[in-house]
């Protein structure tokens, strides 16, 4: 595995921050970000529309390898040269449910997230990773029928 | 010849063949770890490994002259042997530890240069494998 095609849903404020995030870092594997249903994307993986929606954020490898949702979070921070012990820890089956809230915690405060990480204590991680709250991915310009499109 | 200057030359010549085996040892055995971790940079992987026995050997060469000296007053071969006995422990225990603490860079850079598995396992895998770069 050397490359990892990131598939975000370019209407999503919260998945372009966090796709911008991701791309300013050393990684261990070339990442190309793309948006999701994009002509490109629909050009490199035909099969992709049978396996997931354009809602979902989509990690594929270089050697075909799908990756969705909670697990392509945990797939991004694993490419990076600094974060990827966190992706081991955050495979844990209690945390994996909240990658994404840990994604998002990551990206804004490191320390605190190090923090909790620090404690060792997986179902306290659980419980506070349970309170962060995510924005919505609604769409930030065009209107309702763009979206729903 | 006195007593002493003979147990110094003892100490530095067991204690600095000592230091060149075991850096010999490392750099031998350990460029194999570095290729790998490397995924085959044979070029980087000699570098990395000439540093850390560049590294090896001063810090053992700066312990070995700084125990030289003694302050006891050695006057016959009995007190010279419990004293070179000594100072060799040392140095061993410090060759040692050196020698641990490389091992454990080694690992090190082999666990985190993506050559450990992913953590969690793909939820579907393509028919066709990507192949064309953007």
């Amino acid at each position: 595995m050397k490359r990892l095609y990131l598939l975000y849903d370019e209407r999503c404020g919260l998945c372009r921050r966090l796709k911008e995030w991701l791309l300013q870092h050393e990684a261990w594997l070339e990442l190309v970000a793309m948006p999701a249903g994009s002509p490109q994307a629909a050009q490199m993986f035909p099969e992709l529309k049978e396996i997931a929606s354009s809602e979902d954020l989509v990690v594929v490898s270089d050697e075909g390898e799908v990756y969705l949702n909670n697990h392509a979070w945990i797939m991004c921070l694993y490419a990076l040269r600094e974060y990827r012990s966190w992706a081991y820890r955050l495979s844990h089956p209690l945390l994996m449910p909240f990658a994404r809230q840990a994604f998002e915690s990551l990206s804004r405060n490191r320390r605190l997230i190090s923090r909790w990480l620090g404690s060792g204590n997986i179902e306290t991680i659980a419980n506070e990773l349970r309170q962060v709250t995510l924005e919505p991915c609604s769409p930030t310009e065009g209107t309702i029928s763009d979206y729903l499109q | 010849m006195q007593i002493i200057v003979i147990s110094y030359f003892i100490y530095l010549v067991i204690s600095l063949g000592l230091t060149i085996w075991v850096a010999r040892t490392l750099h031998k055995r350990g460029a194999i770890f570095l290729v790998n971790a490397f995924h085959g940079n044979e070029e980087l992987a000699n570098s990395v490994n000439h540093l850390l026995v560049v590294g090896f050997y001063l810090v053992n060469i700066g312990f070995v002259s700084l125990a030289l000296k003694t302050d006891l007053a050695i006057q016959d071969w009995r007190r010279a042997i419990e004293m070179l006995s000594d100072k060799l422990g040392w140095v061993l225990l410090i060759l040692g530890g050196m020698h641990f603490f490389n091992l454990f860079v080694f690992s090190r850079i082999r666990n985190g240069n993506g050559t450990r598995r992913p953590p969690v396992a793909p939820n579907a895998i393509l028919r066709v494998a990507p192949v064309s770069h953007p």
